[in-house]
């Protein structure tokens, strides 16, 4: 029989003004295994936890009851306590008479007798309890990095400087992501390709960072601090140990100027060898084995021909004639690589909305109404035009332009009801390079609001309107259509309160940032969730901004949700440090409330193993008896198969069947 | 329903969930009848159908399960 210790907190007048603490304290002694009861003002007070302390060891207590606020508030401090006291610190449960009692029952007696019920089973619960003691697992060192944006790079980066070794995993040819893509980055107008490039270098030549590029993960398995994850290596047909990176394949491709490039949006052409930009990383090309003459082309060995007939060849291979080093290799085939890590970082960035949805600006249809991701490219030195800003229609200088915000964000009826965060001041900074490349041309900026919240943010678009003279109208821009050789805008000036009907040459449309197409299929490998828009859900918005819910694993930057670029950079920043705490700890304490199968009772039916939704259980065999094991470091103690198992040979620690109906009990017939 | 009579109706409340709702009541003051005995459970999944027959068994006038 246990000697359980009752102990009843006030809370100040929280619990005490609602509920008879010296009644429930009293009636308490009477309760079975109650050996010791009372009542304290604060008993997570430095004073109320020693008085604890002192109680248990003059009372001979072993096990205890605490009747306070809710258990997710204060049920680690008095683990502590009880342990303080000589106690395992899970010989102890909380009656929750704060929440669910004293701040939620209007009548005083009601609130006492619902104290009384809930004392009691806490009582009940823990007459059954037994010393729980945390497991142990080792930490594997390593990070795996998803994505080679910004964010990637950064969180990249932070990590390996502190001396860890880390993997990243990058889906395209290069290194680079969005930020590689801008030209010019608000508000400091700074040359992206500038300010990244030397860390995609750093990335690649860090002695700490394997790069994989033009790699997915595939399959992840195991738990925080043990990962074992599945990367697939697409075969890239050039062999990257031999390639110096000259080239010389990419400009023999015969379709070099047939495929459009990703990479500039489509705007520009690629070969079926190609690297995406000049400033590549790694400066190696891939093959598009979707496009490649000689891949496409049937295999000459499997084809069966008449005898004195000549096979037919395969097409082309330029490349291969051309690369005198024999790097090309057409045999080369997709590559899985098995490897273990402590922690994953998530840093997959963020698609643009595309405006095909958007009918009544042509559906993409018409070539001057273009995106901001097209403008960026255009404007940019090494873009499909050089830098030159032009009418994609003809090719002429732009007399008149207008940008049209919220294109795809805040917009309900596109199912996009969010702000992009982006848009306001990449418009703003667009329309300050329009007047600075062509001084004669006029800006015209159509806004809902300006949202200008960052560093210098809002004097930036001052600028634009000041210094650079962007005409900012508040109001939506309801039609585009094309006549006589110009684009006609039917808009509202919402300030003015007037229908306003304009000609431009050229359209800019600022579209928001979406989630990944592929987000929600990644969030599954990993086993994690998206919210409804498909980023990566957090564990708490504010307090936990870079954690998600499967321990070890971290996200930051667009994946999350729409960010520029310093927030980008903060969160990466973010998750090297939580990645860094984590791996300063050589082994890591489990929670010991986790499942656990008797092998004497098991039946070996299976039903745990099938229900598990962490497939921690699976099935072992010891001199010919069959029973299910649990990996205790892969459960995550939600009790599903003990609800499962018939002969109650699964059971939850901290949350066994006899606990839980002898509260049950205890509530009902004590 | 007999008025002014109080029952006794055991909540099976997941953790994370529900349990956590309950919490928020009382963060916000929420006042509803005091009938409710909340019992927190790791998971809905640990609700074994046992336990709602033993609290109708042992005279609970409900069971309420929320996850």
């Amino acid at each position: 029989m246990s000697s359980v210790g009752v102990f009843i907190c006030h809370c100040g007048t929280n619990i005490a003004g609602k509920v008879d603490v010296a009644k429930v304290s009293d009636d308490a002694i009477n309760i079975p295994g109650v050996v010791y009861s009372s009542h304290q003002k604060y008993s997570c007070s430095e004073a109320g936890q020693k008085v604890i302390i002192d109680a248990i060891k003059e009372n001979r207590i072993d096990k205890v009851v605490i009747g306070s606020c809710s258990p997710k508030m204060h049920e680690n401090t008095f683990r502590k306590t009880i342990e303080q006291a000589g106690l395992n610190p899970y010989m102890l449960e909380i009656a929750n008479l704060r929440e669910h009692v004293s701040w939620v029952t209007a009548d005083k007696d009601s609130a006492t007798r619902k104290a009384f019920d809930l004392v009691k089973a806490a009582v009940g619960k823990v007459s059954f309890a037994k010393p729980l003691t945390p497991g142990q697992v080792t930490v594997e060192k390593r990070a795996l990095v998803i994505g080679g944006g910004i964010a990637g790079i950064q969180a990249a980066l932070d990590i390996a400087n502190m001396g860890y070794e880390v993997v990243m995993v990058e889906k395209e040819p290069s290194i680079g992501g969005r930020m590689a893509q801008l030209d010019k980055t608000f508000p400091t107008l700074d040359c992206s390709a500038c300010i990244l490039s030397p860390r995609m270098v750093d990335v690649a030549q860090h002695p700490n960072i394997r790069l994989l590029t033009y790699s997915e993960v595939e399959n992840v398995n195991g738990y925080v601090g043990n990962f074992n994850v599945t990367i697939r290596k697409k075969a890239k047909f050039v062999d990257e140990s031999i390639c110096t990176g000259c080239l010389e394949c990419v400009t023999k491709c015969p379709l070099k100027k047939k495929i459009p490039n990703e990479f500039e949006n489509g705007k520009a052409p690629r070969g079926a060898i190609y690297v995406p930009f000049a400033q590549a990383v790694p400066k190696v090309p891939v093959i598009d084995k979707e496009h490649c003459q000689w891949l496409l082309s049937p295999d000459p060995d499997t084809i069966e021909v008449a005898e004195g007939e000549k096979k037919p060849k395969r097409k082309c291979g330029v490349c291969a004639k051309k690369c005198e080093l024999g790097a090309i290799d057409f045999d080369m085939q997709d590559e899985l690589i098995n490897e273990k890590f402590g922690a994953i970082v998530i840093a997959t960035g963020f698609n643009l909305f595309d405006h095909k949805k958007y009918g009544e600006y042509g559906a993409g249809e018409i070539p001057d109404v273009i995106t901001g991701l097209d403008f960026e490219r255009m404007v940019n030195s090494s873009g499909p035009t050089e830098g030159k800003i032009v009418r994609p229609s003809n090719g002429e200088k732009p007399k008149k332009v207008a940008f049209i915000q919220c294109v795809g964000s805040r917009d309900e009826a596109k199912g996009i009801p969010y702000c992009s965060r982006i848009c306001c001041m990449y418009t703003a900074k667009q329309a300050i390079l329009v007047r600075e490349k062509l001084p004669d041309a006029e800006v015209y900026v159509f806004y809902m609001d300006i949202r200008a919240g960052g560093k210098g943010y809002e004097e930036f678009v001052l600028r634009a309107q000041r210094e650079y003279g962007a005409n900012y109208v508040r109001g939506r821009v309801s039609r585009i259509y094309e006549q006589d050789g110009h684009l006609v805008l039917k808009a509202a000036d919402t300030i003015l309160g007037m229908p306003l009907e304009m000609e431009a040459d050229m359209v800019i449309l600022a579209t928001g940032s979406i989630a990944r197409e592929d987000s929600v299929a990644l969030a599954n490998t990993i086993g994690i969730t998206t919210d409804a828009y498909g980023f990566i859900s957090e564990v708490h918005p504010k307090l936990k901004p870079v954690e998600v819910p499967r321990e070890g694993v971290f996200a930051c930057g667009a994946a999350l949700s729409p960010r520029d670029i310093p927030d980008t950079v903060a969160t990466a920043g973010a998750v090297a440090a939580k990645v860094g705490v984590l791996f300063s700890n050589d082994i890591l304490m489990s929670d010991p409330m986790v499942a656990n199968v008797d092998p004497m009772v098991c039946v070996a039916c299976g039903a745990c193993v099938e229900v598990c939704p962490y497939s921690a259980i699976t099935m072992e065999e010891f001199r010919g008896k069959k029973f299910a094991k649990v990996n205790e470091a892969m459960c995550q103690g939600c009790g599903t198969c003990s609800a499962a198992c018939r002969p109650g040979a699964a059971q939850l620690r901290g949350q066994t069947d006899e606990q839980i109906l002898k509260s049950i009990e205890a509530v009902l017939q004590w | 329903m007999v008025e002014n009579q109080e029952f006794k109706i055991i909540g099976f409340f997941c953790n994370w969930c529900s349990y956590a709702g309950a919490d928020l009541a009382g963060n916000l003051r929420l006042a509803y009848p005091a009938d409710l005995r909340i019992a927190r459970i790791p998971c809905t999944g640990r609700m074994d159908p046992l336990f709602a027959l033993k609290a109708l068994l042992d005279g609970a006038d409900g069971v309420m399960v929320s996850g």
